[in-house]
Parts: C-alpha cells; structure tokens; sequence
C-alpha cells in the first residue's frame, strides 16, 4: 500500500496527529483536520508565527489565544476555490525557505519585530514574474485576510472589546453622538 | 379485499387538500381549518417546527465553523442557490440545493426553493405593501397580458384580514398608489433617509419615500401572544427562523393555528405528482402523492383542492396533471398553461454617501428597509417604456477601522474606530411585462428523481426592462446628486431573472376562459374545484412584493369555496 495512503488512513483512524514509527525522517506527519491541505506541525507552527505577526498581543489578546491559525487552516481548507487554495498552499510551504533566501534567516528565527518587517516588506514587493513571491503574498494576504476575520467575529472580540448585542431590542434612526460614548462597531 | 379499499379511500379523504405549506398554502389550510374543514395539507419537504427545528437561531457569530461563509465544495455543486443572498452557513439548511432538483434552463434563470414546512415564508424579506388600482388596472390600460379582473376593492378587505392576523409594522402615509393597511407601530427612518424624504419631498412631487411596510409585530403583543409569537427584537437574524415569532411565517403563525382546530392533517415529504381528474363528475377529486424518501404512491381525496406549491411547482403539477379530458394539463384548453411567466427586475442599484449629519448615528438594528413606492407611468404613460419600478432606500452611518497594517497598529486600530459618511444605497424592483414566449413547460425527456418530467423554464428580459434599468439609474443617479450624495456608483449586476424570487403568472388570472387559466375567484376555469393562490395565479406583476398578496387572494379564495360548497 502507498505510504502516504496508509498514513492518511491511520490519520482518520486516529483521528489526530500521527507520529510515524520509523527512523524516516524526511517524512513528517499531516495533521488529520485539515484534509486538503496536508499541512504538517510545523507548517502550522510557521502559521502561527504568521498570524501571531499580524495580531501580536501587544494591545489585545495575540492570535493563538484567539485560535485564529486553527481557524485559518479550517477557512482555507474548506472555503478557498482551488487556486487560491493552492497559492496558499505553496506559499505556506515555501515560507521558511522563501524567508531564508530574502532576509538570510528563516522567519521562525525572527524576532516579533524582524517578522513584522519581513511581512510588510514582502507585501510591497512586486511580484510579477516572481511565482514564488508572488504565492508567498498570496500566503500572507489570505493569512491577512481570515485572521481578521476570525478576530473580529471572535468570542473574546466581540464580548470583551467591541460587545456584540445578540438581542438589540429596538431601533432608533438618529442618535446624537456623544463624545464621551466608545465607538462601538457592534454596539 | 374490497373493504380494505373503501376504509383506505375513507382514511384518505378530507374536506379539503392544500398543495404547499408555505406563505399561501399556510393561508389557506388556516382558513379553511377554522371553518371546521379537515384539511390536509402535502408538503413535499421535511419537517420544521416553530423553534424546535430552528437549529442555528440562538448561536452566536463566533459559533459558526466558517463565520457563515459557505464550504468551496457546496459553492462549486451548487452555483444557483450560491448565488441566493440568504444562502449562508445560518440558513443553508432551508435551501434547495441545486443537486437536490434539478431542472432544465432554456435561458438562464436561477430558480430559489425551500423544500420544508413554512417553505419560503421562513426565509422571505418580509415586505408586504399593497397593490393599489394603479396595479390591478395596468394591463388593461397599457394594453399588454389581459384585464385583471379583480380590483382593489375585492382585495381590500382581505388584505386587512391578512395584516391584522401576520402583523404589519408600517405608517400610514396616505399614497394613492400604495394603500394604507392595518398597521402596527412603523420602524424609524434613519437620519439620512429622513433627510433624503424630505430632500424628495421638497422637489420631486410624487415620489415619496417611506419606511417598508414589513411583517413584524411591533405593538398588540397580547393580540399575537394568542399564536404564541411576541414582538419583534430586532435581531435581524430572521431567516435562521426567529425563536419569538417576532416575524410572520406559516411555521410561527397560520400552521400552528391551524393544527390548534383539530382540523389539520399535515404529511411531509409529499411530492404530488399530479391532481386527480374524474371525468363523469367533471372535477377534480384528489391528488397523488409519491412519499419523498420511499418513493411509494398513495392517492387522497378531496372536494376543494387548493394548489399553493410556489409559482413554478404549481405550474409543474397542472402540466402534469393529464387525463383524456385534459391532455395538455389541468385546466388547459386554451393551450396558455405555463405561458406568461414574469418576475421582478432586480438588477439595478445606485450607492453613495452624504457627508452631513455628523452628529447622529443609528442604535440598534432593523429588519426592514425605506422604501419607494412606484412614480413613474403612475397617472399616466409618460415614458418610452411601459410600467415602472419601486426601489429600496437604506441608509445607515458607517464606522470605519483601518485595517491596512499588521501587529501592534493594527491593534490600536482595532481598537480606535471612528465615525466615516452616511453610506447610502438603493435596488429596484421593476415591473415586468408577462409575454408568450417567457414561458415553463415539462420536458419530454428527463425526470427527476421522483419521476416527474422536469421543468424547462424559458424566461428572459426584454427591451422594456433595459429601457428601465436605464431609467432607474438616471433617476435616481440625478435625485442623489441634488441630495448632495458623493461617490455616487450605479451597477447593473445582469443577474438572470429569478433571483430576485418574484416569479409569478403561468396560471393566470382573467375574465375569459379562451384567455386566461384561472377565474376571478381563482378557480381554473374548466375545473371549478381547484383553487391557485399563489405566485401562479398572477397576471401582472406590479412592483410590489407579492406575498400579501398571495395570502390575502388565498383567504378570499377559502372564503369563496365555502360559500360555494353551502350553496
């Protein structure tokens, strides 16, 4: 049997992270919740580092007390159309190496600060004829894009910092604004 | 042997049977039970109960997996329904999934279904204003289809009926070309479209706009408490099927009434094959039903038959309902059966902002919209082209939040929203003309998976609706502009007919069997006992959401049936 077919088979078995019980090395486990992407522990590992770049906790709760990297891996595993699924993809797994040609050092080995600017350097970079920049902005932009979505729409979010209204109550169409009240998108 | 048939057939008969638990069909199974008919109404989807099967109601945003995107692979399987603004991770569950029932697109028209109990009335916009003679006398007097012949008075005291008993949340503004009705306390404009009302007002005579009339309780909670549904809360979340009842639908309102009289029989998954036709007694005298799931066949059997399956399926189930008397489906000796499809012309909006009125914003949230009731061709033809349109008119005031930067800015962001533009916006609704070729009809070859031959439908826009379009956009491009509205950006999003989830006619109405399907009480013609009081019915489209409609033909047309049956 295909390794990789046994490996998955055993994933759904299992129903998680699977160590492999060999000295293969070279071959690293996928993580069972995210079917189409494949993705390893420590590609998540660098999404984290990723998503943790873009929220960092300096003000507000970091995006792993947030558990946005779970939840970007579940949006791009089940709500990307195939292509930008595959950019994603390639630049997920490209990063590090991507990062260590760009900056002599892969982003795991940055500091907050060296890969906030590594993050926006790389996004005004022009990527034409560049397919690997080019995914890896991709990578980042949809990283971006569902880590601000999952904050938004976050527990934490919307109870502690901006409290949501499940049951408003009422309308009223004009309001006076006063200068004392916080602006409250979802108030 | 013989026993055995005449109790089956004895179990199997009611007074009355309604073909569709939806907005109409609800109507007409409440009616009817609360005359002391035992009624059965056939739904051809699953089950959903007021609350019990409101799965997703109560759950919060950050409850949902995907935060109410929709899964690539649904998308993908199913363009059409993706297409729906309501199908949604909340709500995907009421929808007819493409790959559920399939049907055959001559020209592109995105047919919208919910196959439950309550039917599309858990999903609806809620929108219920009147038709006026400006409506009923259209045809007629702009010579296209043929003379409605019903007038606002037949309906009048049935839309009252229908308001007092759904609960309708509007003002009463005094338009000639939009009748008052049985109101509830109105919802508020906002500041902007106050503002933009009075703007209108003030230099366009004749155009108003007011706030929708929509089907919400909003005062008289004891009277609604007798359904067990109170005033509304403004969750904006009513297509999730709202826990208080707070809006109207068959589930919340007429079906549970109903049931509460003893009278009502309600069987799900009841696709109906076709009526039943006995040609000694010259009517119709029940339906046959194949079980959704099993696939097996069981005829019931009834006096009145009232037909409610939603536009498309009504039309569906006469074509298919063929005998030696009928070979071209039920009630069609004029060949018309299918022809004179027409719907809403939604493609167009205009959107812009008004940077006045700083000093306010909005609290809370509203299920429900300004609206503007059909000007132009009103009084008289004044245009190049034929009828008009009524058009949306929100406006709300927008918070904005940079979220160009990442880590530590973009937390302070977050953190430091402030207070951008009125953001203003508006959609048609216009009227389309009903002609020959816009048309439904079964194909030969394929069937679905209950056997049934499937529907081809062949509905397009013609030069009057671009002639609109156009129209629309001027108008209300140049009623924007003189409010001092900015960044003024007008689309025509060519989106194919039936999206917008008005379809209507096929069966339609009209003084003249040679002419017409249906009579003035809704009756077919040549089949006296079977009443169409839905979306098929209809002979023109006006402007107006339909449903009231629908319901209030639907009482009136119960109403008619048992006087007839005393008589």
């Amino acid at each position: 049997m295909d390794r990789r077919i046994a490996l998955k088979q055993l994933a759904w078995i299992t129903g998680g992270v699977i160590l492999i019980p060999s000295c293969d090395f070279t071959q690293e486990s996928v993580l069972e919740a995210y079917q189409k992407l494949q993705v390893t522990a420590s590609q998540r590992e660098t999404l984290s580092q990723v998503t943790n770049t873009v929220f960092p906790g300096v003000k507000l709760k970091k995006a792993d007390e947030v558990g946005l990297p779970d939840f970007v891996l579940i949006m791009a595993n089940d709500c990307l159309p195939e292509s930008e699924q595959e950019q994603f993809l390639a630049g997920l797994k490209g990063f590090e190496t991507f990062t260590k040609k760009e900056f002599g050092k892969t982003f795991k080995k940055m500091d907050a600060d060296e890969a906030a600017e590594a993050f926006r350097n790389i996004m005004a970079m022009e990527s034409e004829e560049n397919p690997d920049l080019a995914s890896t902005k991709e990578f980042l932009g949809i990283t971006k894009r569902f880590s601000l979505q999952g904050y938004l729409t976050s527990e934490y979010y919307m109870t502690e910092i901006m409290p949501y209204k499940m049951i408003p109550g009422g309308f009223k169409g004009s309001k006076l604004i006063s200068e004392l009240e916080r602006i409250n998108p979802n108030g | 042997m013989a026993n055995l048939n005449i109790q089956h057939k004895k179990e199997n008969t009611f007074d009355a049977i309604v073909i569709g638990s939806g907005m109409s069909g609800g109507w007409a199974a409440k009616e009817l039970t609360e005359k002391g008919l035992k009624t059965l109404v056939l739904e051809r989807g699953k089950s959903v109960e007021h609350i019990k099967d409101y799965p997703t109601t109560n759950l919060h945003p950050w409850e949902f997996e995907h935060r109410g995107n929709i899964n690539e692979d649904v998308r993908k399987e199913n363009p059409i329904i993706s297409r729906c603004y309501a199908f949604r991770e909340d709500a995907q569950h009421f929808f007819v999934k493409d790959t559920e029932h399939p049907y055959i697109q001559d020209k592109p028209f995105d047919w919208i279904r919910g196959y439950q109990t309550g039917g599309k009335s858990l999903l609806w916009a809620r929108q219920v204003q009147r038709w006026s003679d400006f409506d009923f006398e259209g045809p007629a007097r702009d010579g296209f289809a043929v003379d409605w012949p019903i007038r606002y008075k037949d309906l009048a005291p049935w839309y009252s009926h229908v308001e007092k008993f759904v609960g309708v949340s509007g003002n009463m503004d005094g338009l000639p070309n939009l009748p008052d009705g049985e109101f509830l306390p109105a919802m508020e404009l906002t500041a902007v479209e106050q503002y933009f009302k009075t703007h209108v007002g003030a230099n366009y005579p004749g155009r108003d706009i007011i706030i929708g009339r929509c089907a919400h309780i909003t005062g008289n909670a004891e009277h609604y408490a007798k359904q067990g549904r109170a005033l509304c809360q403004h969750r904006t979340l009513c297509q999730r099927g709202c826990p208080f009842g707070g809006y109207f639908s068959s589930n919340s309102s007429t079906l549970p009434w109903a049931m509460n009289t003893g009278n009502l029989t309600l069987k799900n998954n009841a696709v109906v094959h076709c009526i039943l036709y006995d040609e000694q007694k010259g009517k119709a005298t029940g339906v046959l039903v194949i079980d959704a799931l099993t696939l097996e066949t069981t005829e019931y059997y009834a006096d009145i038959i009232f037909l409610n399956a939603s536009a498309l399926n009504t039309n569906l189930v006469l074509l298919n309902s063929t005998s030696s008397r009928f070979p071209n489906g039920l009630g069609n000796d004029n060949g018309l059966l299918g022809k004179f499809v027409a719907f809403h012309n939604y493609r167009a909006g205009v959107s812009g902002e008004y940077e006045g009125l700083t000093e306010y914003t909005t609290e809370g949230k509203r299920p429900n919209g300004g609206y503007i009731p059909r000007f132009r061709n009103v009084q008289k033809q004044e245009t190049g082209f034929l009828r008009g349109y009524a058009a949306g008119f929100s406006g709300s005031r927008s918070i904005l939040t940079d979220h160009s930067d990442i880590g530590e800015n973009l937390e302070n962001s977050l953190l430091s929203p402030k207070f951008g533009t009125w953001r203003v916006g508006s959609h048609m609704m216009g009227e389309t003309i009903p002609k020959e070729e816009s048309q439904v009809s079964l194909d030969p070859n394929q069937k679905d998976a209950w056997g049934i031959p499937q529907l081809k439908v062949s509905i397009d826009y013609d030069q009057n609706d671009e002639a609109m379009i156009t129209d629309y956009l001027e108008q209300m491009t140049e009623m924007f502009e003189s409010a001092g509205f900015k960044n003024i950006r007008t689309r025509d999003d060519k989106r194919a007919p039936g999206l917008d989830i008005h379809e209507m006619g096929g069966a339609r109405m009209g003084n003249d069997p040679k002419t017409s399907v249906l009579n003035k009480w809704n009756q077919l013609h040549a089949c006296s006992n079977v009443y169409v009081t839905d979306g098929a019915c209809m002979t023109s489209t006006s402007t107006q959401n339909p449903s009231l409609t629908y319901m209030a033909m639907a009482a009136r047309s119960v109403d008619h049936a048992i006087r007839e049956s005393k008589s």
